[in-house]
């Protein structure tokens, strides 16, 4: 039953077993998962069914370093199926070191390894609709692919795992229908949670209070409550419910928003592969299931470990569409149409530069040196990816030069100083906004400069080609377009010891029987792989939890 | 001494291969007839058992059941009836459903036929219902071959939202499983069944692994935009395409399959069969799906799907 907060009276009261805070990437599975249970489940989204703006200005608030992060109101939807309304789609598991205390990544270390999800991650994945759970070429495909790289060997890197493609899938339209007609589920659309309210003792979360933004006040009482309102916003309704404990919910030691990851990404480099054009393959295959799947050059756990490195992944990637000296008319096309992408493709594509008249025109000149390869460059977009359902993920350029750049995606490494806090102004509804101040460390940096470093010598060392970049100049590209929006990690980190962690090995937080959290938050460290599969993979674990302490009471 | 077991509607697959079962058990004899007015050539006392699985419109669903019950209705509920029912009687319903669900007449004409047929046919207290789900394997022609070249087309595939109901498969074997147990098994008189595989996968599941075990792949996912243009603009030419070529039996030639309203409706509804009662009481054991796909597309193969005369 999908029911709007406003139509109820001021003051009313609502109770189930299970009330869960958000409904986008988790929040969704966790109600896809409890229903059709005896357990009444009610979801309390802050959004409609459409954007509103006046909802979206709830995410805003304020960063302190707005080249390091965007603002808060940006990579992130407030509105039913949350920020997987816009998403990429793009779907990996961690990897088992990804939950290993590493003497040489500071503070990492999960108190649960991949076992724990391995059971949940062929579910996720079909929740986002990518195809069976298999992340190598050998195991999703039934023949063998064409190399990405023509003779490229490696001790340190494999090109043999995978990323998957969801549609990408917007889970609100997706599964809205399967909810509404699940007989115990209900969703509060238009329902802010405002406030956590716990009993006098602060053990025990009573109840949610919830807000609507022309200033109704609802209640929420729950058995079980679940903070799914996603990475940033969870640290924010903990932090600034300080009804009983000052520091805000789950916060004794201050640990609580800090530890906050995104992705570290750029793009570098000139790669020229030697030999035919056939010797390199950048695009996608597709697998039986129709599912896009991409091969990524991924740094082996091992050198990991040699070089201590954090985890790191590369791509073969198109030059820098900015540039002209590319002479590509369908990047240069790209770079002319860039008021039609929306911000958070644009930003990566062709950043906030602006471009001289001279720029221009030679973006201009490159566009009518190929205007056929433009068109059909256009009409696939139109037909493979705007009138698709199924999308075709990114732009895959063939260079008729046989050069690439290198795109890469590491972890970062957790860091206390890295934090969100509440900032002094308070939004519509009187919510304290959020104040982001992301940092990277020398740690990171290692990752990508060693990372690179291995990749050029084995690229050489295979004669398969050259990777030539710019040592000196890499801090200034990893961080070029700032942390990778979208991934919002560690704010309420997950350990076994209370002192410096928010929640427990179950999600729960810690000394609150009945509140967990479904998000990436609770990651204590972010892998090099996108969050979604593994929060949907957390999230399902959760509700057997959930399922399994409901009976047992 | 064998027993004679009349299986009216013998001419459709499901008719056949209860028929060609029971030819080859060591307790029955089956004599096939193609519809129910043929049962008025036999001699009620020699019979034990009738099988009604006719197939067709709905006129064809209740003249049939009226003429069984007519046929019976005097020997006292001795002849055990065993009849095929439809989980339509459902209706529109989006949640699981045992047999003591309330039966809803709001999908149409054939839903509220085989709920009709199901009344008509239990004023024989001997009866024995059976409402299969969707019944798939070599030579279904709904669920299986038509389904095969949709595939094959590519014009069905991955549904997206349009597919994503509970599709209550039941293999053919099991099916007929189901009947041969309820024709012997005693105090059966008056019961109903639901039939279909435990945990059914959703329409998208099925499409898609059904596609793969046909090689027709990348299963394409199908926009809902083209989903529209087929139910819309296509199904109704394409339908009566159908009607016109078989009643003309141009038997060479088949016209494209329709997707039609109706069975993307049935693509969407969330209904769960449960059949734990056929499981408890007819001791029924399910054909695993991947095993059901495998042998449905090795028929698809053998007989060289397309041009297929079942159609
Ligand atoms: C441009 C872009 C591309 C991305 N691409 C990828 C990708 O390729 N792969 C990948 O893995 N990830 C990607 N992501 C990240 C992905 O979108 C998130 O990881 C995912 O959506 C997080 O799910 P979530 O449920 O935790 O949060 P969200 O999806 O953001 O959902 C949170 C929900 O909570 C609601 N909410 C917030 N506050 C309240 C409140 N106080 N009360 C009630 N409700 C509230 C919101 O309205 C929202 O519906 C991308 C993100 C962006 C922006």
């Amino acid at each position: 039953m999908i029911l709007d907060a406003r139509d109820f009276p001021d003051g009313h009261s609502l109770t189930s077993d299970i009330c869960v805070v958000g409904a986008g990437a988790a929040g969704i599975s966790l109600a896809l998962e409890l229903a059709n249970t005896q357990f009444s489940v009610l979801v309390l989204e802050s959004g409609g069914l459409k954007p509103e703006q006046e909802t979206q200005n709830l995410y805003a608030g304020t960063v302190v370093d707005e080249r390091l992060h965007s603002l808060p109101d940006r990579y992130r939807q407030r509105r039913f199926g949350g920020t997987t309304t816009i998403w990429g789609g793009r779907c990996m598991p961690f990897d088992a070191i990804d939950f290993e205390a590493r003497d040489y990544v500071q503070h990492s270390g999960w108190p649960i390894n991949l076992d724990a999800l391995t059971s949940f991650y062929p579910k996720a994945n079909q929740l986002c609709e990518a195809g069976q759970f298999a992340y190598t070429s050998t195991s999703a495909f039934n023949k063998p692919l064409r190399p990405m790289i023509k003779g490229f060997r490696s001790l340190n890197f494999s090109t043999d795992t995978l990323e998957r493609f969801s549609c990408p899938t917007d889970f609100g339209a997706r599964y809205g229908n399967r909810l509404e007609t699940a007989q115990n589920v209900r969703i509060l659309l238009h329902a802010n949670a405002t406030s956590l309210d716990l009993d006098k003792d602060g053990h025990q979360l009573n109840s949610v209070a919830v807000t609507t933004l022309p200033g109704r006040r609802l209640n929420v009482r729950a058995h079980q409550f679940v903070l799914a309102n996603g990475g940033l916003e969870v640290a924010r309704l903990m932090l600034a419910s300080r009804g009983v404990h000052a520091n805000g919910i789950g916060n004794h030691h201050d640990v609580l928003g800090r530890y906050y990851m995104c992705h570290i990404a750029g793009t570098v480099g000139a790669l020229t592969i030697y030999g035919p054009l056939d010797s390199v393959w950048n695009g996608y295959d597709i697998s039986d299931e129709g599912v896009y799947c991409r091969r990524r050059i991924a740094l082996n756990s091992t050198t990991q470990r040699e070089y201590h490195l954090a985890n790191f992944v590369a791509r073969l990637h198109h030059p820098r569409i900015t540039d002209p000296a590319h002479k590509n008319s369908i990047l240069s096309s790209l770079y002319l149409a860039k008021f039609l992408i929306p911000y958070e493709y644009g930003k990566r594509l062709h950043g906030d530069e602006r471009a001289d008249l001279k720029t221009w025109l030679k973006h201009i000149r490159n566009l009518s040196m190929g205007p056929f390869d433009a068109a059909k460059f256009a009409w696939h977009m139109l037909r493979d990816r705007r009138l698709a359902d199924r999308k075709f993920p990114s732009i895959i350029i063939k260079s008729k030069a046989n050069l690439y750049s290198v795109d890469f995606h590491a972890e970062q490494e957790p860091n206390p100083h890295s934090r969100v806090t509440l900032d002094h102004s308070v939004d519509a509804l009187g919510m304290p906004r959020l104040k982001i101040d992301w940092r990277y460390s020398k740690t990171d940096v290692h990752t990508v400069s060693k990372s690179l470093e291995l990749l050029a010598t084995d690229i050489a060392q295979s004669g398969t080609g050259k990777l030539a970049y710019d040592p000196a100049n890499l801090e200034y590209e990893m961080t070029r377009y700032g942390a990778y929006g979208g991934h919002h990690i560690g704010t309420a980190r997950m350990g076994t010891n209370p002192t410096s962690s928010v929640v427990d090995s179950n999600c729960r937080v810690h000394g609150i029987e009945n509140l967990h959290i479904a998000s990436a938050a609770v990651f204590p460290t972010s892998s090099q792989a996108n969050p979604t599969l593994t929060i949907i993979a957390l999230t399902l674990r959760l509700a057997q939890r959930l399922k399994n302490m409901l009976l047992n009471t | 001494m064998k027993q004679n077991i009349l299986v009216v509607g013998s001419d459709n697959v499901v008719g056949s291969r209860i028929v060609n079962t029971l030819q080859t058990s060591d307790w029955a004899t089956a004599v096939p007839l193609q519809q129910a007015s043929d049962l008025s050539t036999y001699k009620l006392e020699d019979v034990t058992g009738i099988v009604n699985c006719t197939m067709g419109g709905p006129a064809a669903i209740l003249a049939s059941a009226q003429r069984l019950f007519e046929t019976v209705k005097n020997d006292d509920d001795r002849t055990r009836i065993v009849h095929l029912s439809s989980m339509t009687v459902y209706g529109s319903v989006n949640r699981k459903v045992d047999e003591n669900a309330h039966l809803l007449a709001d999908l149409g004409p054939y839903g509220a036929a085989h709920i009709r047929a199901e009344e008509i046919v239990n004023g024989h207290l001997n009866t024995v219902t059976l409402r299969p789900g969707c019944e798939y394997g070599p030579g279904c022609p709904q669920w299986s071959v038509k389904l095969a070249r949709l595939l094959q087309a590519h014009r069905l595939g991955d549904l997206g939202i349009k597919g994503d109901g509970l599709c209550n498969l039941i293999y053919i074997d099991d099916l007929v499983n189901a009947v041969l147990t309820a024709l012997r098994l005693p105090d059966l008189g008056g019961e109903r069944f639901n039939l279909s595989i435990p945990s059914p996968p959703t329409w998208n599941e099925y499409l898609i692994s059904f596609g793969i075990a046909l090689g027709a792949v990348p299963v394409r996912r199908i926009t809902v935009r083209q989903l529209k243009l087929e139910t819309r603009l296509y199904a109704l030419p394409l339908k009566l395409a159908e009607i016109v070529t078989r009643q003309l039996k141009i038997g060479a030639t088949h016209p494209p399959p329709a997707i039609t309203p109706s069975f993307l409706m049935l693509c969407g509804q969330r209904i769960q069969l449960d059949s734990s009662k056929a499981e408890r009481l007819l001791s029924l054991q399910w054909t695993s799906l991947a095993e059901g796909l495998k042998n449905s597309a090795a028929a698809i193969f053998e007989n060289s799907l397309v041009d297929s005369k079942h159609l």
